[in-house]
């Protein structure tokens, strides 16, 4: 891709053609503009410079810039500084959280929410997948997929509260089971962890349907025909077919699926109760409060991610594994 | 789909039945929400035993419900805008080019997409604040538009890994420099790709609550409203106002998704 300057000068010294008349003619016969770029291509290295400076600088100041800042801000002990005073480095911020249950309760909780969420989304969604990839025709495919696309595309403000409407205790659910007979007293299903669960499989669906729907749309028809032809019942030609070579859209799917999981604050609020606080509110409770108390925030907020990092790198290298190892 | 469908006629049956479970799950509850709108009554239950428009007029008369409205659907134009001019140059960038630390640049381009909601907007609002940007529009601008560049990059990557060699070498060997090759040949072939990711970030950006959330200043954008009304009970008016969202952005997504499809059959 590299662009030779002495190309464009024979190109213009051919005289005047048609090209020339026209804007793109014009504009590159234009002496500045000719100028200019014969200043910013004159070697690949400086077109590749000019090309690459500016994305660099963005990912570095945008992208990494804000992650590197939080971490800079939990090992200080004020910010911002009052003016006057000096600031020192320390980790009290990060010995904060193992000092109180009232921090590392919601801390925990959360990853068990969101690995127990994860797993019943993955549950839930599996089958879905597995019917649009493999029992819908092509032609049909993109209809089927997109009536589950269209929820996604609502807020997740509109749909907890889409949820908060099914599941009170003058909800939809509660109304059918009454009506059913079944029961007398309204169930209360909402401001619980089976309310708050119902919320974020909802939300997140769809970030483990479509790595499954990838994965099993690849997935050769032909070898769930041979294994049938050999007696393998429906059980035995998933476990030893589908499910080991579709290891790849699991593990991308749960990765990205507990990610978003860790990561919700509205619905928790919303949907949960005192029993569920979620680390998410702990942190936003940091913020709320003007000033000293952002550094423990940050440290809190660093201390999750990290979390969720180490979480997501030891699944998947567990998931490669069994992968290799099915394939032994 | 299956060859022999007598082969595994009794799994369909029991797959689709699943898959339709699951197109319920994932559309009654939002129905429920919209037919609430329209109860006539204050209070959020079923049954409901007469109708009115009531709730939805009250929302329209209301030029704080109008404005903020308007100033979520600004936010999400003036941060696409900026995802799609840095996510196309970081695509460009990328795209079947070899250097070195490209890896750790590809790596970085998908950072924002892969932090955690809450600690996303943490980082940008402490960031915000080292940078001297006061809580506000700007600040969500600026937040949105980093957080929806990584969508960007993948999809015009996607598409510009469709593209002939053959055309852009032609361009040059008949003369024209690297910027109106990119200009004349690379960018008209990316308009369907660079549509498609501008509506998926107009959406991300007007439904996004938790950087909105701690990057604004006192206006409130529409989810932030929707969640601080919610705090102080359910009404019926936010049943109205959510139905409103609801509608516009599905209407977007529906709209985006046939133009995407004609583009790729044009292709």
């Amino acid at each position: 891709m590299t662009y030779d300057a002495s190309t464009r000068r024979d190109g213009q010294s051919a005289g005047s053609t048609a090209a020339d008349r026209t804007f793109w003619g014009r504009l590159s016969a234009w002496g500045p503009y000719h100028a200019l770029m014969r200043l910013t291509t004159a070697s690949p290295r400086r077109q590749f410079l000019i090309l690459a400076a500016f994305p660099i600088l963005w990912v570095l100041t945008q992208h990494l810039g804000p992650m590197l800042q939080m971490l800079r801000v939990s090992l200080t002990d004020a910010y911002p500084v009052a003016p006057g005073v000096e600031q020192s480095f320390t980790l009290d911020n990060y010995a904060r959280f193992f000092g109180d249950s009232i921090f590392w309760m919601p801390f925990f909780r959360t990853l068990t929410f969101a690995g127990v969420f994860t797993f019943c989304t993955l549950i839930i969604t599996y089958p879905v997948a597995y019917f649009l990839a493999r029992h819908v025709s092509r032609k049909n495919q993109m209809l089927f997929l997109l009536l589950l696309l269209i929820p996604f595309w609502v807020g997740e403000i509109v749909r907890t509260y889409a949820i908060m409407i099914l599941l009170g205790n003058t909800g939809a659910v509660n109304l059918a089971l009454k009506t059913l007979g079944l029961i007398d007293r309204p169930i209360p299903f909402m401001y619980t962890s089976f309310s708050m669960g119902v919320g974020i499989v909802y939300l997140t669906a769809l970030y483990m349907l479509l790595p499954l729907y990838s994965a099993l749309e690849k997935l050769p028809q032909s070898m769930n025909e041979a294994a049938a032809d050999l007696g393998a019942g429906a059980w035995t030609r998933f476990r030893r077919v589908s499910l080991p070579l579709t290891i790849e859209g699991i593990s991308s799917g749960c990765t990205l699926v507990f990610l978003i999981s860790t990561g919700f604050y509205a619905t928790p609020v919303l949907l949960g109760g005192p029993s569920t606080t979620v680390f998410a509110e702990t942190i936003a409770g940091f913020f709320h409060v003007a000033g000293d108390e952002w550094p423990t925030g940050a440290a809190f907020a660093t201390i999750m991610f990290l979390a969720a990092l180490i979480i997501t790198t030891v699944f998947q290298r567990l998931m490669k594994m069994l992968r290799k190892g099915e394939s032994a | 789909m299956n060859d022999r469908p007598e082969l595994f006629r009794g799994n369909r049956i029991f797959l689709a039945c699943i898959y339709w479970a699951f197109v319920l799950y994932v559309f009654v509850p939002l129905i429920l929400m919209v037919l609430m709108g329209f109860k006539d009554s204050r209070f959020i239950g079923f049954p409901i035993r007469s109708w009115t428009l009531e709730w939805y007029t009250g929302v329209f008369a209301d030029t704080e419900v109008l404005s903020t409205f308007g100033y979520s659907i600004a936010i999400a134009v003036l941060s696409t805008l900026i995802s799609i001019l840095v996510g196309t140059w970081i695509a460009v960038l990328l795209e079947g080019r070899k250097f070195a630390g490209r890896g750790l640049t590809f790596g970085l381009t998908l950072l924002p997409a892969l932090v955690p909601g809450i600690i996303s907007a943490i980082a940008f609002r402490i960031y915000a604040r080292w940078l001297g940007i006061e809580p506000g529009m700007g600040a969500i601008v600026w937040a949105h538009a980093v957080h929806n560049v990584p969508f960007v990059v993948l999809v015009v990557m996607a598409r510009l890994s469709t593209l002939p060699k053959s055309q852009i070498e032609a361009a040059r060997d008949l003369g024209a420099d690297p910027l109106i090759t990119f200009l004349r040949i690379t960018l008209p072939y990316l308009v369907p790709a660079i549509l498609g990711a501008s509506i998926f970030c107009l959406l991300l950006s007007f439904d996004d609550f938790v950087r909105s959330f701690f990057l604004g200043g006192y206006e409130p954008t529409l989810p932030v409203m929707i969640f601080a009304m919610l705090r102080s009970g359910m009404s019926p008016e936010i049943n109205a106002i959510a139905t409103v969202a609801l509608v516009l952005t599905a209407a977007i997504g529906l709209w985006a998704e046939r133009f995407t499809r004609r583009m790729n059959k044009e292709r």
